[in-house]
């Protein structure tokens, strides 16, 4: 996936000789970070061989949260409120994944549309505008060259990859998906690394569209209705099995910046922007047609 | 182990030398890079009961699938009735007169038995008559000798699982093929159900049909069979033999390739019996299917649970591994109470547990070699981090142990070695944490002869060392060879506990019967006790010991002292006398107490299936023995 990734950008750059330009890039990397840090929650559910189709609702109900909480709250208490309010909800689907074993796609099909309705309730159906104008700090002051928003990106990468990798919570996640039964017998405590990604998926859906509002100054109901599937493409664009198990997060970073590449080149290049679709939609299916045959082994 | 021989008679029937209905030639089958058949010979004739015959993972189930259309085969050729078969479906081998009954059941357990019986129809065009299957099948399960106590209506999930085997065989024989391919048919039923089978058997080869019988039972293959083809990891090394002509010996050598006597050690010396139980269970239950299992090891000791599929072996050590929930029961681990709910807790107290079913509860594919050994230590692991690094050294000893070549093994994927390897890297990962019992689940199932060997030897070493071991097997040949003790299980009760070297292959399959199938033997024996106002009981006699079957007492001063499931030796039983003497009439222990009948019975087909005996108060006038001895006997062969 790294090469496509390397391979894509330098066709782009001879495309269009803006995009190696270092505005560019750091308009890519800005464009990466909701996604981005949607997809790292993502890739916990289906390590797991789950799905969250709630993520984009949980933005938008979480974003209303913020909203209504910085009307009475100082800016990180709000964030914290919205966190906790995401990893709420990721918990509540979690339990019913978890422990009572229901299909993850049916559980956070239904959250999608509670969480969406509930948006909807709480934020009168209409934006929330009038937000204290230091919120966009967290995404514009820089550090170490890079704006805040791109270093928590890569940092919250790092972490979760750290944790993927080296702890034994991370290494029960991928056994749980390759094989639970297993992993039971083996005396792992599958029940709870089968709630703990839903959790990391909610709390980092808030944390996503906490960025994305600060950005825009404005909270909208109808914010990160989408969301979900441009996740879902990163994490299996980036090699990621459905059936869990199988995946990497850096994979899932090269995912992001593949579909934010492709936007952006098409952008460049002022093909219509009703193509991006066909765009994406055919690097997913190349990429989980790539991974089945790479993967090719009986019984799988 | 010893062998029922058939009285000739029912073998050497009028059978004309028919030419091959079926040959089957250089066949191969490769499954990933595992090759399961490379150059597979096989023919059968009408009229024939042709044994398959081979050792775990020799191929027999893959050609018997590749012959009956389940599976396609890659290379070779298979002849039917003089033209070559090409059929590419199960369907297509159904309508050629080909049909299988299945190892694993292919029951849909939602549907009813009759609906299962007819399951193959379902695939034709056309209505179904229900009320012209019924009476088929009240027919055919009448010729089974199940008539009565296996309602067609019933849904499949409901039976036991010797019933589902019944209801397979069934099925199979609703389709009136040429060809039927029984694997491993007798693997759940009692010896009753067998013998009924057998019958059936013969009924169907003088039927002119052809009928190949795969196994691993030996004794059950001079029983039935006319001639074998034994294959060896995916060859055939005999083919067509004539069953008559072989030994025991010689079929064993064939099969394995070497001498049986190389597969398992020399049992250790005789164990510390002073030694407090490392594990212990008491009245375990674990509902349905462990109703109450007590048993205990000691260090160094292995002991094996016996029984048929479905007896509630495997359930047992997962009840006692924290698998399932238990109702009831006192386990202890080196003499401290133990309840562990989940496998965790198991782990934790030093339980291992290697799992019947590899792909499905032992590998975790997606995880290297390395990750595989050390998921138990991560089970075990109470930390946040792995602490991987505090087992390298462990590893390293380990492999060494367990032969295992460890530079190109520990990065590679667990899928890409065969079955003995994996199931060694499984077995490593609990060696790996010292556990102080290891329970192991059918732990030589797919693994080659070999492995099986070096697996056996490993197990020994390591309960030289002090752990205590505990074996779930269905083969009795390596029960027999691998364990020290033996508890006998049926229908989710442990009935005995019987060192392994006074037990041999035919008295572990007859006390293993299911007590269901037992049930009628029961009920004939408490209706003698009663109406001779005495004892009646129905054991095996063995030399110098009694294998004690089954026992109903009604009046106490009639008891003959033991019961069922006890192997007592004859000058310990309170009626040696009896036992010892020719059977006849009623004869009176000297000490006056008691007097004693024994009426010696046989199987329809002419088995010996041990004797009845019925005992009375030694004062008691004793009733005229023929007319008892009559009702014994008939009692006996209308039961069988």
């Amino acid at each position: 996936m790294g090469l496509l990734a390397l391979v894509l950008a330098v066709i782009l750059s001879f495309l269009s000789p803006y995009f190696l330009t270092t505005n560019n890039i750091l308009n890519l990397l800005d464009q990466s970070v909701v996604v981005g840090i949607v997809a790292i929650g993502m890739t916990f559910v289906i390590l797991t061989g789950g799905i969250d189709l709630s993520v984009g609702s949980v933005a938008g109900l979480t974003g209303v949260v913020l909203g209504l909480a910085l009307q009475q709250f100082s800016i990180p208490v709000s964030i914290g409120l919205a966190i906790l309010a995401g990893a709420g909800i990721g918990l509540f689907s979690g339990v019913l994944v978890g422990r009572f074993g229901l299909a993850s796609f049916v559980v956070t099909l239904g959250m999608m549309a509670i969480g969406r309705s509930l948006a909807y309730i709480f934020s009168g159906a209409t934006s929330i505008t009038n937000l204290p104008s230091n919120l966009n700090d967290i995404v514009y002051s820089s550090f170490l060259g890079l704006p805040a928003n791109v270093l928590a990106l890569l940092v919250l990468y790092a972490a979760a990859w750290g944790y993927l990798t080296y702890t034994k919570g991370g290494r029960t996640i991928y056994a749980v998906g390759s094989n639970r039964e297993a992993a039971r017998t083996a005396g792992l405590n599958v029940t709870l690394y089968n709630i703990v990604p839903y959790v990391v998926s909610g709390a980092l859906a808030a944390v996503a569209i906490t960025f994305s509002s600060a950005q825009i100054m404005s909270i909208d109901p109808l914010a990160g209705t989408g969301l979900e599937l441009d996740a879902i493409a990163a994490v299996v664009i980036g090699g990621a099995s459905l059936f869990g198990g199988r995946g990497s997060l850096i994979g899932t970073l090269i995912g992001v910046f593949i579909m934010v590449m492709i936007r952006n080149g098409l952008n460049l290049m002022g093909v219509s922007p009703f193509w991006q679709g066909s765009a994406v939609g055919g690097i997913i299916i190349a990429a989980v047609l790539i991974e089945r045959i790479m993967s090719g082994r009986a019984g799988r | 182990m010893r062998l029922r021989r058939v009285p000739a008679a029912s073998l050497t029937m009028e059978r004309p030398l028919l030419s091959s209905i079926l040959e089957v030639r250089a066949v191969e089958k490769a499954f990933g890079r595992t090759r399961a058949l490379r150059g597979a010979e096989f023919s059968i004739a009408p009229g024939e009961v042709h044994g398959l015959l081979g050792a775990n993972g020799a191929g027999k189930s893959t050609l018997s699938k590749i012959i009956s259309g389940h599976i396609a085969r890659d290379k070779g050729e298979i002849v039917w009735r003089g033209a070559p078969l090409e059929h590419a479906s199960t369907r297509e081998a159904l309508d050629a007169g080909i049909t299988m009954v299945m190892q694993e059941t292919s029951l849909a357990p939602h549907l009813s038995v009759l609906e299962n019986i007819f399951l193959p129809e379902l695939g034709r065009p056309g209505l179904l008559s229900y009320r012209r299957m019924r009476s088929r099948a009240e027919d055919l399960l009448g010729s089974l000798g199940v008539g009565e106590t296996l309602p067609l209506d019933r849904t499949v999930e409901k039976l036991s699982s010797a019933q589902r085997q019944l209801v397979e065989i069934a099925k199979a024989l609703a389709l009136n093929s040429d060809l039927i391919i029984f694997d491993e048919p007798t693997t759940s039923l009692s010896p009753i159900e067998v013998e009924r089978l057998f019958e059936i058997m013969d009924r169907l080869r003088g039927q002119g049909r052809a009928l190949a019988f795969v196994s691993h039972r030996l004794e059950e293959v001079f029983a039935i069979t006319d001639r074998v083809t034994v294959m060896r990891e995916g060859r055939t090394v005999a083919s067509g033999v004539e069953t008559a002509s072989l030994s025991q010996t010689e079929l064993i050598r064939l099969m394995v390739g070497q001498d049986i006597g190389a597969v398992y050690d020399t049992r250790s010396q005789a164990k510390d019996q002073d030694l407090e139980p490392i594990l212990e269970v008491r009245n375990l239950c674990s509902a349905p299917l462990v109703r109450n299992v007590s048993f205990s090891v000691r260090p160094g000791e292995i002991v094996g649970l016996g029984g048929l599929v479905g007896a509630g072996r495997s359930e047992t050590l997962e009840a006692i591994f924290g698998l399932r929930p238990r109702q009831r029961g006192e386990l202890r681990l080196a003499g401290r109470p133990f309840e562990p709910h989940r496998p965790s807790d198991a782990v934790r107290a030093g339980l291992g547990f290697v799992a019947e079913d590899r792909r499905a509860q032992g590998i975790v594919p997606d995880f290297s070699v390395r990750e595989n050994l050390l998921i138990g230590h991560l089970g075990a692991h109470r930390g946040f981090g792995l602490n991987y690094a505090s087992r390298t050294k462990d590893i390293d000893n380990l492999l060494r142990r367990l032969d295992l070549p460890s530079e190109r093994l520990l990065d590679a994927n667990m899928l890409a070695f065969s079955g003995g390897m994996q199931q060694k890297i499984i077995i490593g990962r609990w060696l790996l944490l010292k556990p102080k019992v290891l329970l192991l689940d059918e732990p030589t199932k797919g693994v080659d002869i070999g492995t099986r060997a070096s697996i056996y030897s490993i197990l020994r070493e390591i309960a030289a060392e002090g752990m205590g071991i505990v074996v779930v097997s269905s083969d009795f040949d390596e029960m027999l060879g691998l364990c020290d003790r033996i508890v006998v299980m049926s229908d989710g009760l442990s009935l005995a506990d019987l060192p392994a070297d006074i037990l041999d292959e035919e008295k572990l399959t007859l006390l293993a019967a299911p007590r269901t199938s037992m049930e009628r033997m029961s009920r004939t024996l408490r209706e003698l006790a009663d109406v001779v106002d005495g004892a009646a009981f129905w054991v095996l006699v063995d030399g110098e010991r009694i294998c004690c079957l089954d026992a109903a007492v009604t009046n106490a001063a009639a008891d003959p002292g033991f019961r069922a499931g006890s192997m007592p030796s004859i000058e310990e039983c309170h009626v040696r006398t009896a036992l010892g003497s020719p059977a006849g009439d009623f004869v009176q222990e000297p000490n006056g107490t008691l007097q004693t009948l024994i009426v010696p019975v046989r199987s329809q087909r002419g088995h010996d299936m041990g004797v009845i005996g019925i005992t009375l108060d030694g004062r008691a006038s004793a009733p005229a023995s023929e007319p008892i001895r009559t009702r014994v006997q008939a009692l006996f062969a209308s039961h069988t």
